[in-house]
C-alpha cells in the first residue's frame, strides 16, 4: 500500500504549502500547467482536494530517482513530451529482456499481456500539450490489483508496469466510478465507455526498507534489504462524464483585496 | 600477515547506528557503550518488520469502520455487512478503500451508489 515515496512527496508539499500564504487561492489560469495536483495513492487522511493549493509547491526538490532511458528532468511540467527528440520507437522487448524468457516479441501479445494491468498503450508524442487545468471530475480506476481515486493533474504510484516507457500516453480501460460534482456514473462493474489518460513520468526505484528477521534464543538475524520498483503515472485527461463548465469571476481592478475568485459550477 | 589498522571500519558502523537510533527518546539514543541503542535499533527493526504486515489489517478496519458510520446515517437498520453484501450482488468491484475515500470527501456519490445498490 504504501509507497514511501508517495509520503515523501506528501510531507514535501505540506512543508512548502504551511510557508506559503494560504489565503490567495489561483482560479483556472490559462497557463498549461498541472493545477491540483495533489497525489492519491491511498493515503488514509483526506487531502482536501477542492482548494487548488498545490499549484503553488515547487516540484524541483532534490529528487533522487534512477529513470532509465532519456533524461527527463521534472523540472517544467508541461514539457515532458518535447524534451528531447529521443523517441524510442524501438520494439522495447525484443532485444533486451532476457532475464525472464517470455515471448512477447510479437505486438499483439503486449497489447494481450497489458490488458491485464488494464492499460493500452498509446504512442508518444513530443510536442504536444497535454496537462490542462484542474476539473473538479474524479473517476475510481484499477491498475492490477490496485484502485485508485483519480482526477486530472494527479501523479500515481503503481507497481512496474512493463509495457511502457516514460513519456508514453497510457489509456487505463478498467474504470470503475466516474463522479463529478452534479453526476455519479457507477460501472458493473467497469465503466465500457470510459477512459482515463495518463502519460508516464518515471519508472523509479521506491526508498530501500530493511528487512530484519530475528529469532530470540536462537542466534538467528538476518537483515536484507529491499527496493521496490514503481511506475508513475500522472493523469492527464478523464473522459466519459460530463465536465463542469467553471465560470470564471474576473478580479476587479482593485490590486489592494485579493478576493478568491469562485469558479461557480454549473453542472 | 601483514599489519591492518583496522581504520575507520568501527566509527562507520557506530555512525549509521547513531543515525538510525537519533529519534529515540532519553537513553535509547545515547548510549552506545551499554548497547542500549543496538538492542533498540534491532527492536524497531523488528517491530517494523511485524507492522508491515498489520498495516493491511489495521487500514482495513479503519475503512471499514468509516464506511459503516457513513452508511449507518443513510436509513434506519441499513448497516456495513447489508450493503456489501448488495454491492456484490449488484457486482460492484470497489473495494473499502475507494469507498471509505469517497465517504469522507465526496458523501453524496456514497449515498448515490448505495441507493442504486438498494433497488
Amino acid at each position: 500500500m504504501a509507497s514511501l515515496r508517495c509520503l515523501r512527496e506528501l510531507s514535501r508539499r505540506a512543508t512548502t504549502v504551511l510557508s506559503i500564504n494560504q489565503t490567495r487561492l489561483i482560479s483556472s489560469l490559462p497557463i498549461s500547467e498541472p493545477c491540483g495536483t495533489t497525489i492519491t495513492h491511498a493515503t488514509p487522511r483526506s487531502l482536501t482536494r477542492d482548494l487548488p493549493w498545490c499549484n503553488l509547491c515547487s516540484r524541483s526538490q532534490g529528487r533522487h530517482f534512477s529513470s532509465k532511458a532519456n533524461d527527463t528532468d521534472e523540472s517544467s511540467e508541461g514539457e515532458d513530451d518535447d524534451d528531447d527528440g529521443d523517441d524510442e520507437e524501438e520494439d522495447y522487448e525484443d532485444s533486451a529482456e532476457m532475464e525472464v524468457e517470455r515471448e512477447y516479441s510479437p505486438a499483439e501479445k503486449v497489447e494481450a499481456a497489458a490488458e491485464i494491468g488494464y492499460k493500452v498503450m498509446g504512442p508518444l508524442k513530443p510536442s504536444e500539450r497535454l496537462f490542462k487545468p484542474y476539473e473538479p471530475v474524479f473517476a475510481v480506476v484499477q491498475i492490477g490489483s490496485h484502485q485508485f481515486k483519480v482526477s486530472n493533474g494527479d501523479s500515481i504510484f503503481t507497481e512496474k508496469l512493463k509495457f511502457c516507457d516514460i513519456n508514453d500516453k497510457l489509456v487505463l480501460t478498467k474504470v470503475l466510478l466516474l463522479g463529478s460534482a452534479s453526476q455519479t456514473i457507477i460501472g458493473r462493474p467497469i465503466l465500457p465507455d470510459a477512459t482515463v489518460h495518463a502519460v508516464v513520468e518515471e519508472h523509479a526505484l521506491d526508498e530501500k526498507v530493511l528487512i530484519f528477521k530475528k529469532k530470540r534464543r536462537k542466534n538467528y538475524r538476518r537483515t536484507t534489504g529491499h527496493r521496490q520498483e514503481l511506475t508513475k503515472l500522472r493523469i492527464t485527461d478523464i473522459q466519459g462524464i460530463e465536465k463542469p463548465e467553471p465560470t470564471i469571476v474576473h478580479k476587479p481592478s482593485k490590486a489592494a483585496d485579493t478576493e478568491q475568485p469562485e469558479a461557480e459550477l454549473v453542472g | 600477515m601483514t599489519r591492518i589498522k583496522r581504520g575507520y571500519i568501527a566509527r562507520r558502523r557506530r555512525t549509521k547506528l547513531r543515525l538510525f537510533a537519533s529519534s529515540f527518546q532519553g537513553a535509547h539514543s545515547r548510549l552506545m557503550r551499554e548497547r542500549t541503542m543496538t538492542q533498540q535499533r534491532i527492536r524497531a527493526l523488528v517491530s517494523a518488520r511485524r507492522d508491515k504486515k498489520k498495516r493491511k489489517r489495521d487500514f482495513r478496519r479503519l475503512w471499514i469502520t468509516r464506511i459503516n458510520a457513513v452508511i449507518h446515517e443513510t436509513e434506519v437498520f441499513y448497516s456495513y455487512n447489508r450493503f456489501i453484501h448488495n454491492l456484490y450482488k449488484k457486482q460492484l468491484l470497489l473495494n473499502r478503500k475507494i469507498l471509505a475515500q469517497i465517504a469522507l470527501l465526496n458523501r453524496s456519490c456514497l449515498y448515490t451508489i448505495s441507493n442504486e445498490i438498494k433497488k
